[in-house]
């Protein structure tokens, strides 16, 4: 080559320039969601009225006894969920196991039925004074003190890993699923015994799902609020998001602390991710092709009831327990363990939806939250995904990175960054509608949308597209005609889990909300808060059967889908 | 050349640092066809997908029926769907999501037509390549040959006046392909469109074409008619792309004089391109026009031992060595050709030809 290639003569270019164009639209949408927030909490923890200072971050640094439990809790819950998912997933994808269909579609419930519910029930189980089994133990065995204290860290731990659960194994189902079973076969042959071919080869390779679900589940719980907030709280113990709650909630309000933690989240997650890809960089794994094989079964024999035993007894803490208690406590006139004081009727659910004032405005919010953050996520992801997987260019290098980043910024974190962005911002006046909350739930769930999204498009040949282009059709023709009839099974699924998963939103909420724009889960937490636990289960137990009725119809959907 | 009706001039394509095609040019008569032929990753998708719009080349310049269509020297650059051509791809691209016809019917219903004359097009393509009964299955369940047809009729049902067509038969079983390749010429020779054809397949190009432009690391390596190319390759690597596996280096010996071999045998043959510098001469036949014989006899050729003997059927692949010399030779089955025997092989000078480079 002698000559160098002939730069395209600047400007605007028909055709390929609308690629660009839409590329650069969505990376300055993207931008300004995920980006400003972000600065705006690094920006707030390190200045006040009176300009740079570094006193609220040395005030942070200085509680060590919260960054500790901080730590305690991310670190324990990460532990406890991740080999909990992991060993469900095994059981369920990997042996015999009877039932392992209908378990495998139980097991998701925890991920509907919300962190914060799960924690309210168990309070009511296992608080150290007045907690069901403590009563229900003393009434059996006489005065033998408290059997169980789940208000305390261990507490926490455990009800938070009950509810995270679901993700890691859902991510370990999925990569054990995608894993070709003729490698493990050809451990085998090559003279590994089941467990050791299961130690050498699946685990390493089964290693990126892991990882990557342990960083998912840790990022939530290091910013988890509602698990602290209702059994750390009422003890004493107090965490990040806590914290952050208090500092915002004391008067005057201690904003630039509550940036400090906020920047102190940020700092942690970000190491963790950079750590992360680190590990993952160094070994590259290419056995996942997205491909889904047929995993051969092990043989468990006399273990079966054992391992059964164990998906039972997950399923017991996690659903059946914490669902029947709100079903109990939203029909009885109140809470005791002592059978002749207990009488059932629907007062409460008629105090619920009749006289507590705050259902209705909730209920009208959180519904229309929901419908809109699941339509704008799904146009914008789509749009989005199809840019990443189809083009090549810094735009689309861009919205991969920035659009995933939500991923690791704690939701709590990202409502501090909100509230610093736009509270006072006289010609957008965001703050004090459901507009911030909007603002914020799609900015946290994006990534989920995106990744659901990407993964579709990627499956669709390319050629698909270009056949429409080469038939005359415009690229937003080819997008409405081609891509969004063909994604719309996953448009349809994707929509439904942002729907149900914003319903239930608490941990930005709680910074965002005001009197006019209250939702579901603020509603919930004020019953908590106010003490009015029968309220408070009858409005939860209205909304489970609501989530669940939902759920239903879309499966029957899809299943008459998949049918036709 | 210059009244071509397509006409790609000093087509550049890079991906990065890397160039896909490199300084491309050939023209497009209305109503021929011309093959881009070459081995997997020499280009010839790339430089069908920037005819079509798809790719955008870095430098060059694109005119379809006389109207630039790329241009990097003014920042022209027409979408596809501007251009007013058709394409069948490698992988058909049928739409799961839409019956056959609606498949057929996508170019005319984004244009707007009106749906009269979309009808009475669709099924008169739908007619063409022995469809019409299948005008409202699912396109997905189609068999593979059936969804090639579709792929076909869509092509060419709006009346393009181009078609584009990369490796459409290279999914078919062998026997598909010989009858699909068939009405595909046919089609074309009714229809009367202009097509621009990609394959690495060298009958199929010799088939079906007016021109061949034979690629190699994106560039041209020889470009002409099928006969012209098939008869006189020019290069080492157009030879043995077109089969002519016995490609011997050898030394000049003068004008039209012969060429000695390395173990002294002299053979004379065609000089392809007398008078040019020689770069790396060779003398090439294929294994095909080569005779075995027990005894010396009449004719050019020399001796060997049979190092390997392989039945295949209908042929015998027979490899000769003489000292540094290997040659293969295309035979008759027969008892005699057994591995260690010496044999004599002959070739006519006219199988014979000189390659410079
Ligand atoms: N999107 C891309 N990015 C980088 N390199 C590419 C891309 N597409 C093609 N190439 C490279 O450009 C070269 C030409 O590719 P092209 O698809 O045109 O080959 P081809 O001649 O059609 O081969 P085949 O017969 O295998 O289809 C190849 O080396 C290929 O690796
Ligand atoms: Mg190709």
């Amino acid at each position: 080559m002698s000559a160098p290639p002939i730069r395209l003569a600047g400007g605007f270019i028909r055709g390929a320039g609308q690629e660009r164009l839409l590329a650069l639209v969505l990376a300055a949408i993207v931008g300004v969601m995920v980006l400003v927030p972000l600065a705006a909490v690094v920006l707030g923890a390190v200045g006040d009225e009176d300009g740079f200072s570094l006193m609220a971050l040395a005030d942070v640094l200085a509680s060590g006894r919260v960054i500790g439990n901080t730590l305690l809790v991310g670190l324990g819950t990460t532990v406890l969920a991740t080999g909990l998912g992991g060993v469900l997933a095994v059981i369920l994808v990997r042996t015999d196991t009877p039932w392992r269909g209908g378990l495998e579609q139980l097991l998701l419930l925890p991920l509907y039925i919300t962190p914060l519910l799960t924690a309210v029930a168990w309070s009511w189980l296992g608080s150290p004074r007045g907690g069901l089994l403590n009563l229900l133990a003393q009434s059996v065995l006489g005065p033998v003190g408290s059997i169980v204290n789940l208000h305390s860290a261990g507490g926490v731990i455990t009800v938070a890993a009950l509810a995270y659960a679901p993700l890691p194994f859902l991510l370990v189902a999925g990569a054990l699923r995608a894993m070709d079973p003729s490698l493990e076969e050809s451990a085998r042959i090559h003279g590994a015994s089941i467990g050791a071919a299961f130690r050498r080869v699946t685990l390493p390779l089964a290693l990126p799902a892991l990882l990557g679900s342990a960083l998912l589940v840790f990022v939530q719980s290091l910013g988890l609020f509602s698990v602290p907030a209702v059994l750390g709280m009422p003890a004493g113990f107090y965490v990040a998001a806590t914290e952050i709650y208090r500092l915002l909630n004391s008067y005057p309000p201690r904003v630039t602390q509550a940036a400090g933690w906020g920047l102190l989240l940020l700092v942690v997650t970000a190491v963790l991710v950079a750590l992360q890809a680190a590990i993952l960089r160094r070994r590259s794994f290419v056995t996942i092709t997205g491909k889904a094989f047929r995993p051969r079964l092990v043989h468990v024999g006399g273990w079966r009831p054992v391992l059964l035993g164990v998906v039972l007894l997950y399923l017991l803490a996690a659903v059946v327990l914490p669902v029947a208690t709100l079903c109990w406590a939203a029909l009885v006139n109140f809470i005791t363990v002592d059978p002749k004081l207990m009488s059932f009727d629907l007062r409460h659910f008629s105090y619920v939806l009749f006289t507590y004032p705050k259902t209705l405005l909730a209920t009208r919010n959180s519904l229309v939250l929901g419908l809109l953050t699941a339509t704008v996520i799904c146009t914008l992801g789509l749009a989005m995904a199809w840019v990443i997987v189809r083009s090549r260019g810094a735009a689309a290098r861009f919205l991969d990175q920035v659009g995933m980043m939500p991923l690791a910024i704690p939701p709590i974190v990202l409502a501090l960054g909100l509230l610093w962005s736009y509270v006072g911002l006289t010609w957008l006046p965001l703050y004090g509608t459901i507009g911030i909350l909007l603002l914020a739930y799609v900015t946290h769930y994006l990534p989920f949308g995106l990744r659901a999204l990407s993964s579709a498009i990627r499956q669709l040949h390319p050629e698909l597209e270009d056949a429409a282009r080469v038939a005359g059709a415009g690229l937003f023709g080819t997008l409405r005609r081609i891509v969004l009839p063909l994604t719309r099974p996953t448009l349809v699924a994707t929509w439904t889990l942002l729907f149900i998963l914003s319903l239930q939103e608490i941990s930005s909420s709680i910074l965002l909300y005001t009197a006019p724009s209250t939702v579901l889960s603020v509603a919930v937490f004020d019953l908590w808060e106010a003490g009015n636990v029968n309220a408070l289960a009858a409005l939860s137990v209205m909304q489970l059967f609501a989530t669940f009725a939902a759920l239903l119809v879309v499966a029957r959907l899809r299943q008459k889908a998949v049918a036709a | 050349m210059s009244a071509a009706f397509v006409s790609v001039e000093d087509l550049s394509i890079a991906y990065g640092g890397f160039q896909a095609v490199d300084r491309v040019s050939f023209g497009i008569d209305a109503g021929e066809q011309v093959t881009l032929l070459g081995p997997s990753g020499c280009g010839k998708t790339t430089t069908l997908r920037a005819v079509a719009g798809l790719e955008r080349p870095s430098a060059g310049r694109i005119l379809i029926d006389g109207k630039p269509a790329f241009d990097g020297a003014h920042g022209l650059d027409t979408p596809p769907e501007k251009r007013n051509l058709s394409m069948v791809f490698q992988s058909y691209a049928i739409w799961p999501h839409m019956t056959v016809f609606e498949n057929v019917a996508f170019p005319f219903r984004v244009r707007g037509r009106p749906s009269v004359e979309t009808r009475a097009a669709v099924e008169r393509a739908l007619a063409l390549v022995d469809l019409a009964r299948f005008a409202e299955r699912p396109a997905t369940m189609l068999s593979g040959g059936q969804q090639q047809r579709v792929a076909l009729a869509r092509a060419v049902a709006f009346g393009t006046k181009l078609v584009l067509l990369d490796e459409p038969l290279s999914n078919l079983d062998a026997q598909l392909r010989l009858q699909m390749r068939d009405e595909l010429a046919d089609l074309r020779k009714r229809l009367g469109f202009t097509a621009l054809y990609v394959t690495h397949d060298q009958e199929e190009a010799f088939s079906l074409s007016d021109h061949i432009v034979v690629m190699r690391g994106g560039r041209i390596e020889q470009a002409g008619r099928p006969q012209e190319i098939y008869r006189n390759p020019q290069s080492r690597f157009v030879a043995e792309f077109l089969g002519m596996r016995n490609i011997i280096p050898c030394e000049l010996a003068g004008t039209g004089e012969g060429a000695r071999l390395p173990d002294g045998t002299v053979l004379r043959g065609r000089d392809v391109a007398p008078g040019t510098a020689i770069e790396d001469a060779a003398i090439a036949f294929r294994p095909g026009d080569v005779r075995l014989d027990d005894k010396p006899g009449e004719g050019q050729g020399g001796s060997g031992v049979v190092a390997r003997s392989l039945f295949v059927g209908d042929v015998q692949h027979v490899f000769l060595r003489s000292g540094p010399v290997e040659l293969c030779a295309h035979v008759r089955p027969r008892p005699g050709l057994d591995e260690g025997r010496t044999l004599f092989w002959r070739v006519t000078p006219e199988d014979c030809l000189i390659l410079r480079k």
